[in-house]
């Protein structure tokens, strides 16, 4: 589902020359722009939408050629943005607030995870439910993290004292092996690698509980804001309709992601429940209602709040929704 | 009574079977962990191989290909600076400096400015492999350049000949062995530098593979991989050590050279002149590469950061209490991983029948990423001290066994011949002999060991118990505190610096009897 470009004599002249030898070499003498998106991890189906939008051409159909720069544990997204190696990376809010803290021109355009995917992971016949049950456990997490659990506790009157932090490895062999009662983890990653070892492992989504922040977000700088808006929109445009089809068929897009990364690692169980898992996180009736990667003013001031509680202080304007605007209005 | 007279076994016969008592040992371990997800038996392993093959191929030759061209990089660039040094015997404490300065940069920090400077492929990797390698070559060679019978400079002389000549004809026949040995150290020390290389974003290797295996609980590839990658590094040692024995000269040379000229204080001017290039490199490389200031910070914002800013009195204060967390474990894994690797040196110099398959569990021991054996080793020792203290011996003890066991192979024929004659027992001949003739390499390795002991205190860190230098990096570096992050590098370059500066007082005390030839 091509739509036909606008017609133009170097596009004639193109296509006129390459039918002589070829039947059919479309976008040939197309000037055709290029950007990267940072990823915020390794490859995987986290960002599958985007492969959709790279496998079906959303981008290149609008002239735009997007590389996809793979993450890793030692891979901040903020120098590659700040540098321009990247035109837009995928951040998240606390993050993003901290860099604009030390002097970064990042704004948000986009959120991809609406809500904020921690939760606390225990198993069955051990379970933490409630923020009020973490009291008298023994946690597993980074020490990095420790302001996380801080805003949870303090917005369920939780005494964090009574909890007994365990600095860990990210990985959920502390909780197996009875280091831990509980672990401070993503909803899409390690629970589901236990779901995979045959343990469904409870988990407590702290987006439930008061932490309202944004992850998986979209961010750019100032002056691509200024000069490159074209090529963020047309990004921005091809992510919503991969996005989108994502939604429609998760299980497509776990084998797509298997094909296009064959190297990575994955398997397609693992993908395909990593894939169900993050649909609800991305999808609310605000972006039923407004589109893929939208946002209200009510969910700004909730992330505002949440960030006060991180010891980050924010305003409003960090969201940029001019973008999006474009993109829908389009 | 007769008694039936069996062949005693052959080395080959006895290596077989202490493999396959490794191998059974190994199952039942893994067997009895089996609720624990840290360890895979062998089976496991090979069944998890023999469902991958195509997987692990890719992974390995994508890595393989990186660590080779690392090690051909790292250790062409340390040949160069020890000719520099060499040949312009003043450049030495300038050139070994700066080099031990650069060998201290934590990877958290370096990684990240790689990935923006290279964009997507394998430079970061190729680099950091590099990086991993140039400094344990440069240190031995340095020693081996030197290892030569005063008589033998002086019949260079009295042809006439410069110092052009003594090095092609004089020095680096003798540098040879320590070259080997820098080189074997090198080999897993470039496959892991790859590795953690892929940490910084790329589309596929073993790292890549490892990060996947132990998020997604998978026991079975973590330890396929690090099969692999002890196997890569055991065959790679076996190779270099083979193309020794071939090149080595027979019976080492007696060395004897008159006692050196009493030292001229020159340490200070010699650090004064390390700290100036440093800061020169350092603003080079953000000027040449164009590095954004907002993550590139200059010697004047981290100058800003610790003495004029608002919250440098805040700041300090962070960089202190991290700095007691990490001392407190960098000394005793230190001094635990030197004393392991020069006691387990001796005792296979008494010993040398089971060479074998002592040198494979320690290579094993080197070339299997921390983040593999952390958690087994969490298991056994728990998160305290003595996890971490472990985990740091074990990053030391590999290269100081190397070294020591090459230089313990440096005992004068002639001296021998004198043992031989004597009747003199296997430890006679090491405490008067061999010792002796181990010490200029034991401090070539002790020095090595100290910038190898920070970055494997930082990493386990990092990676492990979260607290020390290690740990605030990391975090400074996700939450873009540049300043923060830059600062702890220096403090963690520093303390390598002036660790290094000690270990070497000592050593120049200890050389000065024993290899006056050294401290030319």
């Amino acid at each position: 589902m091509t739509r036909p470009a606008p017609f133009s004599r170097r596009r004639f002249l193109g296509t006129a020359t390459a039918g002589l030898a070829l039947p059919a070499l479309p976008r040939l003498a197309r000037a055709q722009s290029s950007a990267a998106l940072q990823l915020s991890w390794q490859h995987s189906v986290q960002f599958a939408g985007s492969y959709i939008a790279q496998d079906r051409g959303f981008w290149s159909e609008q002239d735009l050629e997007v590389t996809l720069l793979p993450g890793g544990p030692n891979a901040p997204v903020e120098p590659p943005v700040v540098s321009g190696t990247a035109l837009i990376g995928i951040s998240a809010a606390d993050y993003t607030a901290a860099a604009v803290e030390q002097g970064a021109p990042f704004r948000i355009l986009g959120v991809a995870m609406q809500k904020n995917p921690f939760v606390i992971a225990s198993l069955p016949d051990n379970p933490v439910a409630q923020p009020a049950d973490l009291m008298g456990k023994r946690i597993g997490m980074a020490l990095a993290n420790t302001p996380v659990l801080q805003a949870l506790c303090t917005l369920n009157d939780v005494d964090i004292d009574r909890i007994e932090v365990v600095p860990t490895q990210y990985s959920a062999q502390p909780l197996l092996a009875g280091e831990v009662d509980c672990l401070l983890c993503w909803e899409t990653d390690l629970p589901v690698a236990m779901a995979m070892q045959g343990i469904a492992a409870q988990t407590m989504l702290m987006a439930d509980h008061g932490y309202a922040l944004h992850s998986q977000t979209y961010i750019a700088t100032l002056d691509s804001l200024a000069n490159r808006r074209a090529e963020l929109v047309a990004l921005l445009r091809g992510e919503l309709r991969g996005w989108e089809a994502y939604r429609q068929d998760t299980a497509a897009a776990a084998a797509l992601t298997l094909q296009m990364y064959p190297d990575a690692g994955l398997d397609l169980p693992t993908q395909e429940l990593q894939a169900e898992r993050q649909v609800p996180l991305m999808f609310s009736e605000s972006t039923d209602e407004h589109g893929f990667g939208w946002w209200s003013d009510a969910a700004v001031e909730d992330n505002i709040a949440t960030l006060a509680l991180l010891g980050r202080t924010v305003t409003p304007d960090l969201w940029d929704r001019s973008i999006l605007e474009e993109v829908h209005g389009s | 009574m007769t008694t039936l007279a069996l062949p005693a076994p052959g080395p080959r016969l006895r290596g077989l079977v202490l493999t396959l008592l490794a191998l059974a040992g190994w199952e039942l371990a893994a067997r009895a962990l089996t609720g624990a997800f840290v360890l895979a038996a062998p089976s496991q392993v090979l069944g998890w191989l023999a469902a991958n093959p195509g997987l692990m191929a890719r992974a390995l030759r994508e890595t393989l290909t990186n660590a080779a061209a690392g090690f051909v990089l790292g250790n062409l660039a340390a040949l160069a600076l020890a000719a520099l040094a060499l040949l312009w015997p003043r450049a030495q404490a300038l050139v070994t400096g700066v080099a031990l300065v650069v060998f201290c940069l934590p990877l958290v920090a370096t990684g990240p400015i790689l990935r923006v400077i290279f964009g997507p492929g394998a430079g970061p990797q190729i680099v950091l492999a590099a990086l991993a390698v140039y400094y344990t070559t440069l240190i031995p060679l340095l020693v081996g350049l030197r290892a030569a019978p005063a008589s033998w400079f002086d019949l260079v002389h009295s042809y006439g000949r410069g110092r052009w000549s003594a090095l092609v004809h004089v020095r680096a026949r003798a540098a040879l062995p320590y070259l080997v040995a820098g080189l074997q150290i090198a080999a897993p020390a470039a496959f892991l530098g790859a590795i953690v290389g892929e940490f910084t974003g790329a589309e596929r290797g073993m790292g890549v593979l490892t990060i996947r295996a132990l998020r997604g609980l998978d026991v079975p590839m973590t330890w396929a991989l690090a099969t692999v990658a002890t196997a890569v590094a055991m065959l790679a040692y076996v190779a270099l050590g083979a193309l020794a024995r071939r090149l080595a000269p027979d019976a080492p040379p007696l060395l004897l050279s008159p006692p050196p000229a009493p030292a001229r204080r020159q340490g200070l001017r010699a650090a004064a002149l390390v700290c100036a290039a440093t800061l020169a490199l350092w603003w080079g490389a953000i000027a040449a590469f164009d590095l954004n200031p907002f993550f590139a910070k200059s010697p004047t914002d981290v100058a800003a950061a610790l003495l004029t800013d608002a919250d440098a009195g805040a700041t300090r204060a962070k960089l202190g209490v991290a700095l007691a967390e990490t001392a407190a474990f960098l000394l005793p894994g230190y001094l635990a991983g030197l004393a392991a690797g020069a006691g387990l040196a001796m005792a296979l110099v008494l010993a040398p029948q089971v060479a074998g398959p002592v040198m494979s569990a320690a290579i094993a021991l080197r070339s299997v990423p921390i983040v593999t054996t952390a958690p087994l080793i969490v298991l056994a020792l728990g998160r305290g001290a003595a996890g971490t203290v472990t985990l740091v011996a074990v990053m030391v003890f590999f290269p100081t066994l190397v070294a020591c066991l090459h230089g313990l192979r440096q005992t004068p024929g002639q001296v021998m011949d004198v043992m031989d004659s004597f009747a003199a027992t296997r430890l006679t001949r090491l405490l008067r002999v061999r010792i002796p003739a181990m010490l200029p390499a034991f401090f070539a390795a002790a020095r090595m060991a100290v910038p190898a002991a920070v970055l494997a205190v930082t990493v386990v860190e990092w990676l492990a118990t979260g607290r020390g230098l290690g740990s605030l990096m990391a975090l400074s570096a996700s939450l873009s505190d540049y300043d923060l992050l830059w600062s702890a590098v220096v403090l963690t370059t520093t303390l390598s610096a002036l660790c290094h500066a000690a270990v070497a007082r000592i050593e120049a005390r200890v050389l000065r009897r024993y290899a006056p030839e050294q401290l030319t």
